[in-house]
């Protein structure tokens, strides 16, 4: 399509854009500002964004003053990335039956994997509280991993199923007509082929589990070591003040690695967003 | 051995009839084609043979043995698919190994398979690179590779040159015939294509609707089409039908009167009565002729092409069912709109009873097996 846009399109579209991208990245921008004030400088009136004595003396202290901080960010690695594994050993076996085999009640099936995904997770807190309570499981990584788990598997389903449905079926016919299983198939040719689609929903998988562990820690835990870093955060609650540079600081930390994650893994997603979008 | 016989083949998706019980005996190192237009079901007969689809009636055997409820790989068949199939993020070699890895074979085994593969199909070169990088042509070549490590008993073809453009359509052709020699293998081909067909086939079995219209050498269908629809079906361009009145039957032939009133001994033996029946006259473009004949049909033709070797006319004639259609040597005189006498010959003329069924042609052997004359 051949369209240059006239001078006024650009103001507008450009415009748009920025508003957008503000009020997505003000909060991180004021969040960095705020860890590299002084904590006296923070309550000025009238509100200043930029006062003296700026240091990086926060992401120094915030390991002092919180012992423990490195533990809760390797727990919120260390849980997001067991859920988004154990997940992803349950979506793919279960997006390829999906998108291939012809069983009863396939369609029902799919549609109550979309129900669940419409409960929020802090409705089933309570049953899910006593039920833990039940089997002795409180107060374990078990706890934050198992609930975290079932609720990427519903949205990983229908991601990967639709891009599986997309390869073409007679990859997996001329498999089988050289004698490849079912498992030797999927393992050897769809997944190799799905590569993308695998990792966008690796990173949504994640992403999701990164963001969910705080009220499952919340409710399920109250053993401080095996808190991950959302709840390891209240640590820096005093009883009078607040550290907020700190906090911020250890806030921003906490989100690496899932920017790494991120940036690792984004071109794939480019590519599995579009691919078969156009015929080779 | 590669032998392979259906008996009675049927099948059905839920109430359509799709196969309708299909006989036929495949010997070893035969080159089969299935041919037929959209939706005749040909595809859906090579896949029952696979084994990608299940049969709902009848038996297909392999080498004696029936292989109705085998997966493909134990009924000892290869298979080329239409968009070649190869998997992307395997390197030429492994694409081609993959039957044998299948397998668990010893390295040394796979590599010995794969390079005699690749010597043959001339891929040696190309074994490092990824099908993407790859030709349409070479793309072919692979899917035949990975067809042929497991030299199988019988190999299939699913319309495999369709994605190629014609020239390096020609070429694969040959190249598959060639293929067919070295091997010594039975081959199963579909296309749509009745070139493919008449060029490599030993025998080309025509299928209509899910049932067997005619199966037959190349020649014998082109020669003794069994009924309309071969006689449609077969040949480029298209065969041209007239209606026609039956007068008589005479052990010369059988006597017939043309639109325009004109009497023609068509040299065939008649089955049934013939008088005042409506029949229906076949005669080849390239049959016709603008020497003296024993009858003509006045045409004027509406387009005609020049192709230098060729000229090919078309016309509307009454009577005929189609645009009537002419090729002329290229040194013919034919304009738009000035009409010829187009010189038909009895011996060269079809005919079909009011079922489409045809009379049976009095055709010389030479016809029939030209070379049979070198003996």
């Amino acid at each position: 399509m051949l369209h240059k846009y006239r001078w006024y399109e650009y103001v507008l579209i450009y415009s748009g854009l920025a508003l957008f991208l503000t009020f997505v990245l003000a909060p991180f921008v004021e969040a960095f500002v705020v860890s590299l004030r002084p904590l006296s400088g923070l309550f000025s009136i009238p509100y200043r964004f930029i006062t003296d004595e700026m240091s990086f003396d926060a992401y120094f202290t915030m390991w002092e003053n919180v012992p423990l901080l490195w533990l809760y960010m390797f727990n919120s690695f260390f849980i997001a990335t067991v859920v988004t594994v154990l997940g992803l050993i349950c979506i793919i076996p279960a997006a390829y039956a999906f998108a291939r085999f012809e069983f009863p009640a396939r369609n029902t099936l799919l549609g109550l994997f979309i129900a669940v995904n419409m409960f929020s997770g802090a409705v089933l807190i309570i049953p899910l509280f006593k039920l833990m309570q039940q089997y002795g499981l409180l107060n374990t990584y078990f706890a934050m991993i198992a609930p975290g788990t079932a609720f990427v598997i519903p949205t990983g389903i229908w991601l990967l199923r639709s891009y599986l449905i997309r390869i073409p079926r007679e990859l997996e016919e001329a498999a089988w007509v050289d004698g490849a299983g079912k498992l030797y198939t999927l393992w050897r040719v769809i997944i190799p082929v799905a590569l993308p689609g695998i990792v966008v929903v690796t990173i949504t998988a994640f992403i999701t589990a990164y963001a969910q562990q705080f009220i499952f820690a919340l409710t399920f835990n109250s053993v401080n070591e095996l808190n991950p870093l959302p709840v390891g955060l209240f640590q820096f609650f005093g009883r009078q003040t607040v550290v907020w540079n700190e906090l911020m600081a250890a806030s921003l930390v906490g989100i690496l690695p899932v920017l790494f994650v991120y940036v690792f893994l984004q071109r794939y997603i480019v590519a599995g967003l579009t691919a078969g979008a156009v015929k080779e | 051995m590669g032998e392979l016989q259906l008996r009675d083949v049927r099948k059905n998706y839920g109430q359509m009839e799709v196969i309708k019980g299909v006989n036929l005996d495949v010997n070893h190192g035969e080159f089969i084609v299935f041919v037929g237009p959209s939706g005749c079901g040909k595809s859906t007969l090579l896949r029952m043979i696979a084994g990608l689809e299940e049969i709902t009636g009848g038996d297909i055997t392999i080498d004696s043995k029936v292989v109705n409820n085998l997966p493909p790989v134990k009924r000892g068949i290869a298979m080329v698919f239409q968009s070649y199939a190869l998997y992307p993020h395997m390197t030429v070699y492994e694409n081609i190994a993959f039957p044998l890895r299948v397998e668990r074979l010893a390295n040394d085994k796979v590599e010995e398979k794969v390079q005699a593969a690749a010597g043959i199909l001339q891929l040696t070169d190309r074994l490092l690179h990824k099908p993407g990088e790859l030709s349409g042509g070479q793309r072919q070549r692979v899917a035949i590779g990975r067809a042929i490590v497991r030299a199988p008993s019988v190999f299939l073809f699913d319309e495999p040159l369709s994605n190629l453009d014609a020239a390096l359509r020609a070429e694969m052709r040959v190249e598959l015939a060639k293929l067919h020699n070295t091997l010594d293998a039975t081959m199963i081909y579909v296309t749509h294509d009745q070139v493919e067909a008449m060029t490599m086939a030993d025998r080309i079995v025509v299928l209509d609707l899910g049932v067997i219209s005619q199966v037959g050498t190349p020649l014998d269908l082109y020669h003794k089409p069994r009924n309309l629809f071969v006689a449609g079906f077969i040949g480029n361009p298209k065969m041209n039908f007239i209606e026609v009145t039956g007068k008589q039957a005479t052990g010369d032939g059988v006597i017939v009167t043309l639109p325009s009133g004109q009497e023609l001994t068509v040299k065939v033996s008649a089955h049934g009565a013939v008088a005042g029946k409506t029949l229906t006259l076949g005669i080849r473009p390239e049959d016709l002729t603008i020497e003296r004949a024993d009858a003509s049909i006045e045409v004027v033709p509406n387009v005609v092409e020049h192709l230098g070797i060729h000229t090919v006319t078309y016309s509307a004639v009454e009577g005929a069912k189609s645009t009537f259609c002419s090729l002329l040597p290229g040194s013919a005189a034919a304009r738009v709109g000035v009409p010829v006498a187009m010189g038909l010959n009895g011996t060269d003329c079809h005919l079909f009873d009011e079922a489409g069924i045809a009379f049976e042609r009095q055709l010389s052997v030479e016809k029939l097996d030209p070379a049979a004359m070198l003996v």
